[in-house]
């Protein structure tokens, strides 16, 4: 990078008449610059340095392109599933028959006991399970089907729906109440910020996992029905809130010691000097310096929360069944890790192309937005 | 929240529902000749609720207990439909019935003494009785019929009158309210073995009661593992053989695959676990020998709230007979299942196939619609095992392909039977099965069915079905002492009488995997028609 770069400057030819000015003002250097030189210095604000640092990196981009990929292709799931696939995520086939390869075979095939005339013993013709088309079969059953004789692929597809709502979703909410209790922290300090610290420390105090299994099993039984909020028990909202609020003390907390640290500013006194309100100070002074962290943790914390939810949902405490996740689909291929291990690893690589692209790109977004940060969601 | 990540700990814990099972079709009758050997590795699942007579109602409980506390009478240690046959176990000799059914009279065996050396006495039955209610025993209900128990069973206070028991000569009397036809059955399950009268009226497990039986609990580790070793005082009789491993170690593992690969590594030399469904051909291929394939008397059904719309309709709960295909769901069972219409299993004497309900998914839409509910929406419940949570999601699905707006509620297996068995729940329909606590059809009607025994937490009868007919019947062969083939057609009568109303939609009886290590001789395996593999048979070749 170059001098001029670092210093938010850039110079290119002037082509306007020169103007004469004997006025000295803010944007002196400009002025000078056109007067003696004939070049203007455009303004370059943070953002479009970040920008500019940004885009030189081509890995965190095509990381950011990975990603969008993997959104675009869930996001077509119900596209694939009607006019291809030709069903939905949760139809069971399982006494059906399909055609692959203009062969007949079925979904999951009869199997029975009989006696076995040598030895009078009891055996079994366990059944086969449908493994993948491919695309022998017109877009039917591609990776094959579950013990339920459901399309496999379009399951993934939708799976990775939910996960990504539930990622996206829950780092949303939680960067959002994070950056709120943060900036009332941080600003009002004194007993606000001993109330909201403390219930960071509260959170804190429990492993994540640990708690957000106690509170996705607690509210995968009934819901949640208080304050007037009425959440069904399967509903994709359980695993968002729970994943979103059991993570705020990792956004809040750093966010909160920025902000202890910007409240003794200069600007700060001036504005509060100049009788600005506390939500201006909060939300036009402090929360426009801290923006580039929030994004940052916003985009690190996405990666974090797709792998908890899948974390959860694998323990049966995120997604409820019939609805597929990615974590679900894991938890339903173990049972045939042997046999067909395509149904958890294709859950697994999409988890890990999904993470690894946010986190990726999230480095990349940390490194030009502010180099020296040191923006880490550890738990 | 705590106390959920707690629940959380102990979920994997509650057994598939109820009781045990029924006849083996497999050869082989066991050898009667001892063939002791010193340590039986068992590799368990988690459903050992309780290692405490009085509390267990699990399979693997009683599979483990029936070896160690002995009751008044017990069942022969034999294979196939003879391991029905009640014998003396702890009395002398079968039960003298009076006249009119009601009176009981035993004798206990000379010389009994517990594996800590003191003598068993008479009154130690009495005394177990009433411990089954001091700890709210799920057993309870099946000694209600005793003189003077429902009283005690209030008070908890003073003795349950109906029994008297003379510990010089070991007499024991019971005075039944009303006669009861498979009262023997009753004296026979773990609830009725005699424990010591300090035995305190809590939870024992891991503080093992003193047994009678040929086994004694030297150890229990709940989710981990238990030790049994010979009972030194355990004399043995012709009903109560002598037994062959010298101790059994019994480790708990909760997956199937991991339990599998023990024993074909040598570590274990039995896995209790139904061996993973696409392991079946690869182990039946490879290990043909060591695996046994056998057939418990159990039942696997959809219940149906009538006490709950849509499904107070009789429509509705035929609509869901007709809309189910059977032979789909033995499928999702590996194929280890058959499929069955029937209340009673194929087991029974009692059984008398039929098929009222043929698939008909187009008659099932018409009665929906003919019942005014289509669109109406309902909640399918099922726990979180494999075994329930693959036939719930298939029948959720059916009930939106007939017009019914389906959700499924899975929660964990350890709070499933208690949650969908409270009537505050009105779980409307959703997954159960039945593994018989004793071979006779009452353990089935009278249980599950008699709408007279609905109670408002721990309900059996998680249909609410409440026929007066249905019940009349129930109370009427209740009193018969014996079953003959006349009694038996009544009762295979009553089972299509319940299904022509639906009460249930059964779907299949299942079949299930005992598999062994390549040093056992399965030339000595037992498998009983109540409590499965008797491991005291088991021998080494």
């Amino acid at each position: 990078m170059g001098a001029l770069g670092s210093f938010g400057m850039a110079t290119k030819p002037q082509q306007t008449s020169r103007q004469e000015s004997a006025e000295l003002s803010l944007d002196t250097a400009a002025v000078l610059a056109r007067e003696e030189h004939g070049v203007s210095i455009a303004g370059r604000s943070p953002w479009y340095l970040a920008w500019r640092r940004l885009r030189r990196n081509y890995v965190a981009f095509a990381f950011l392109f990975l990603f969008f990929v993997m959104v675009t292709s869930c996001a077509l799931a119900p596209v694939f599933a009607n006019h291809v696939a030709h069903t939905d995520a949760n139809s069971n086939h399982v006494g059906e028959d399909i055609k692959v390869g203009g062969k007949i075979v079925p979904v999951i095939s009869a199997g029975g006991t009989y006696t076995d005339p040598k030895t009078h013993e009891l055996r079994v013709r366990p059944v086969t399970i449908l493994g993948p088309t491919w695309w022998h079969a017109d877009g039917k059953f591609v990776l094959g089907a579950d013990g339920n004789g459901r399309d496999v692929a379009v399951r993934l597809l939708y799976g990775g729906i939910n996960s990504l709502k539930v990622g996206i979703g829950s780092a949303l909410i939680c960067t959002l109440l994070s950056v709120i209790l943060a900036l009332l922290a941080g600003f009002y300090g004194g007993w606000v910020d001993w109330v909201i610290t403390r219930f960071f420390d509260l959170i804190w105090a429990f492993p994540v996992i640990l708690l957000a299994i106690a509170l996705g099993s607690a509210l995968s039984i009934n819901g949640f029905h208080h304050f007037g909020v009425n959440i069904a028990s399967g509903s994709l909202w359980i695993p968002t809130i729970v994943i979103s609020y059991v993570l705020i003390p990792y956004i809040g907390r750093p966010l909160r010691g920025q902000i202890l640290s910007l409240r003794e500013k200069e600007f700060i006194e001036a504005a509060i000097a100049q009788g600005a309100t506390p939500a201006r100070i909060m939300f036009a002074e402090i929360l426009p310096n801290i923006a580039s962290s929030v994004l940052v943790f916003f985009t690190l914390i996405i990666a974090n929360n797709i792998l908890t939810e899948a974390a959860l949902s694998f323990l049966g405490a995120g997604v409820q069944p019939p609805n597929p996740s990615w974590g679900t689909l894991i938890a339903e291929g173990q049972t045939r890790l042997i046999t067909a291990p395509w149904l958890t690893l294709t859950p697994g690589i999409a988890i890990v192309l999904t993470v690894l692209s946010l986190n990726i790109f999230g480095d990349g977004l940390r490194d030009a937005l502010d180099p020296r940060a040191k923006i880490r969601v550890e738990h | 929240m705590l106390a959920t990540g707690l629940a959380l700990l102990v979920a994997a814990c509650g057994g598939g529902g109820k009781k045990t099972e029924s006849t083996t079709t497999t050869a082989g009758g066991g050898s009667s000749q001892q063939k002791t050997f010193p340590n039986f590795r068992i590799v368990y699942d988690t459903g050992t609720d309780y290692l405490d007579p009085g509390l267990s109602y699990t399979v693997q409980g009683w599979q483990v207990m029936w070896n160690v506390y002995l009751s008044l009478l017990g069942y022969k240690h034999v294979n196939g439909p003879d391991g029905a046959t009640i014998v003396p176990a702890l009395a002398e000799d079968l039960p003298q019935i009076s006249s009119d059914g009601k009176t009981y009279t035993l004798t206990l065996r000379k010389g009994l003494k517990y594996s800590d050396g003191t003598a068993v006495k008479a009154s130690d039955f009495k005394y177990a009785i009433k411990r089954d209610f001091l700890v709210d025993s799920p057993g309870v209900g099946f000694f209600t019929n005793i003189v003077g128990a429902d009283t005690f069973s209030e008070t908890k206070k003073g003795d349950i009158s109906g029994i008297t028991a003379d510990d010089a000569t070991g007499k024991i009397t019971i005075k039944l309210a009303k006669p009861q036809g498979d009262f023997q059955n009753i004296l026979a399950t773990i609830f009725a073995a005699p424990v010591p009268a300090n035995t305190p009226a809590k939870d024992q497990s891991t503080h093992p009661i003193p047994s009678t039986g040929p086994y004694m609990i030297q150890s229990y580790s709940p989710s981990r593992q238990f030790v049994l070793v010979r009972n030194p005082s355990f004399k043995p009789t012709d009903d109560v053989p002598a037994t062959n491993p010298d101790k059994m170690t019994v480790k708990i593992v909760e997956d199937d695959s991991a339990a599998l690969q023990q024993v074909i590594n040598g570590q274990a030399d039995f896995d209790f676990h139904p061996i993973p469904v696409d392991r079946l051909a690869s182990v039946q291929q490879q290990h043909g020998d060591q695996l046994k394939i056998f057939t418990p008397a159990n039942t696997y059904y959809f219940f149906m709230n009538a006490r709950e719309k849509p499904f107070d309709d009789v429509r509705v709960r035929q609509a869901v007979n007709y809309a189910i295909d059977r032979n789909a769901l033995v499928r999702l069972y590996g194929g280890l299942a058959t499929p069955t219409e029937n209340i009673l299993p194929p087991t029974y004497p009692q059984y008398k196939k039929h098929t009222l309900y043929p698939l008909n998914v187009s008659k099932a839409k018409q009665l929906i619609n003919q019942a005014g509910v289509k669109g109406m929406t309902v909640t399918v419940w099922g726990s979180n095992r494999e075994t329930s949570k693959k036939p719930v999601e298939y029948l959720q699905d059916v009930l939106k392909k007939i017009g019914l707006d389906a959700k499924l509620k899975i929660i964990d297996a350890a709070i499933y039977w208690t949650t969908i068995g409270n009537q505050k729940t009105k779980a409307q329909i959703g997954f159960a099965d039945w593994f018989q606590d004793y071979p006779h059809p009452l353990d089935w009607f009278d249980v599950l069915l008699n709408g007279t025994r609905i109670t408002d937490t721990h309900n059996n009868n998680y249909s609410n079905f409440n026929d007066g007919n249905v019940n009349q019947k129930i109370a009427q062969l209740k009193q018969k002492a014996t079953l003959n083939d006349q009694i038996n057609g009544q009762w295979a009568a009553l089972d299509a009488q319940i299904m022509k109303k639906a009460g249930w939609a059964p779907y299949v009886n299942r079949q299930f995997t005992d598999f062994f290590g390549t040093d056992i001789d399965t030339g000595c395996y037992v498998s009983h028609v109540l409590y499965q593999l008797d491991f005291s048979r088991v021998c080494k070749k």
